[in-house]
């Protein structure tokens, strides 16, 4: 027991003894440890993929005297175009329509417009001409269309026809109604009480009349009918 | 719009005039221009009509009252739309018979048909056709 005592005295002593190196320990653990964060600039670079892009503006070299390069903004479709439909429609009537003749025939202010009532021979330009009643006009800007209405082979038959269409060559009035029609849509003349039937007969007169007028037989000047204008004929400007 | 029960004008000189369609070809939708149907004759000629002089006589007698036979719409009152824009309708609905083979019946077609026929390959009824629209 004698002997054990000066060995536990000993070691409490080499603990006693140990302690200012054990605490210095810990304080240069802890310095080294601080040290690794606070002094960026004793630490190599980062790689690229880690520098964040606010890290330029502390960067001595790049000054905040290099400017963000600046756009401007796209031209604006909406200040350019205030009627964007109506410029849509604009462009593509002149593309289909590049002389104006069908929107000027079919324009209110023009006093031969065809109405409905009328009847009206389309020609066009692959397959035969069509004539029939007009019994309806829908003015759409370049989507107006014209419904005609005619009885062949005892069987009626009704046709839209898209009057700005590239298929379509000409429009011609064949004969104006008598009176003017008191409403908008003559759908009534789908009845068989008010059916006028088929137009073969008002065609025929007339293209026989067309003719005459054209080889100068007819000593009758029609504007639209002179073979002089064949164009405005053809479109149908100004048909009596 | 060609369905069951639809009542259709038979435009061609097989004998029938009036038949009824019972089913269209064309799975689930109505029948346009140009789709075949099998249709029931509801009204043929009568035997008095084609003389004994008459050339269609054997075309007249080629179907009865209550045959089922196959046909092609050749005209709707319904309205159809073309690629141009243009809308046809016609104010009946007309069909011409046909065999199980795709033969017309008839020899000829008495009447307007639509020209949607070209490009349901149904050539040969168009040009049976004395005017198409």
């Amino acid at each position: 027991m004698a002997s054990t005592a000066p060995t536990l005295r000993q070691s409490s002593c080499w603990k006693r003894l140990l302690r200012p190196s054990r605490q210095q320990k810990t304080c240069v653990r802890c310095l080294s440890t601080a040290l690794a964060t606070t002094p960026s600039q004793f630490l190599p670079p980062p790689p690229p993929r880690l520098r964040s892009p606010f890290r330029i503006l502390n960067d001595t070299t790049h000054t905040l005297s290099k400017k963000i390069k600046t756009y401007p903004p796209p031209p604006s479709h909406r200040a350019k175009h205030p009627f964007a439909v109506a410029d849509w429609q604009a462009y593509h009537q002149k593309q289909l329509d590049p002389t104006g003749s069908r929107t000027r025939l079919f324009d209110r202010n023009n006093p031969d417009v065809p109405r409905v009532g009328d009847i009206l021979l389309v020609a066009f330009k692959t397959g035969d001409p069509f004539a029939g009643v007009c019994l309806s006009i829908k003015m759409r800007g370049v989507d107006t269309g014209i419904l005609l209405r005619n009885k062949l082979h005892m069987v009626g038959v009704e046709m839209w026809v898209k009057i700005y269409s590239p298929n379509v060559m000409a429009i011609e009035v064949v004969k104006r109604a008598e009176k003017r029609a008191r409403r908008g849509k003559l759908y009534y003349m789908r009845k068989p009480k008010h059916d006028k039937g088929s137009v073969e007969k008002e065609v025929e007169a007339y293209l026989k009349r067309r003719r005459l007028i054209r080889s100068g037989a007819l000593g009758v000047k029609d504007p639209s009918l002179s073979a002089k204008n064949p164009a405005s004929a053809r479109s149908g400007v100004g048909a009596r | 719009m060609i369905q069951l029960k639809t009542m259709l004008n038979c435009i061609d000189n097989s004998g029938a005039t009036i038949v009824e369609c019972i089913a269209n070809l064309r799975m689930k939708r109505h029948g346009r221009i140009g789709d075949r149907i099998i249709v029931v004759v509801q009204k043929s000629r009568s035997m008095g009509d084609s003389g004994p002089g008459n050339t269609s006589a054997a075309a007249a007698n080629k179907v009865r009252r209550g045959d089922i036979r196959h046909a092609i719409i050749v005209r709707t009152a319904k309205k159809v739309q073309r690629k141009d824009g243009m809308v046809v309708r016609f104010d009946d609905n007309a069909c011409a018979l046909i065999g199980k083979n795709g033969e017309p019946l008839g020899t000829r077609i008495n009447g307007i048909v639509g020209a949607e026929l070209r490009s349901k390959q149904q050539s040969k009824l168009l040009s049976l056709a004395s005017m198409h629209v």
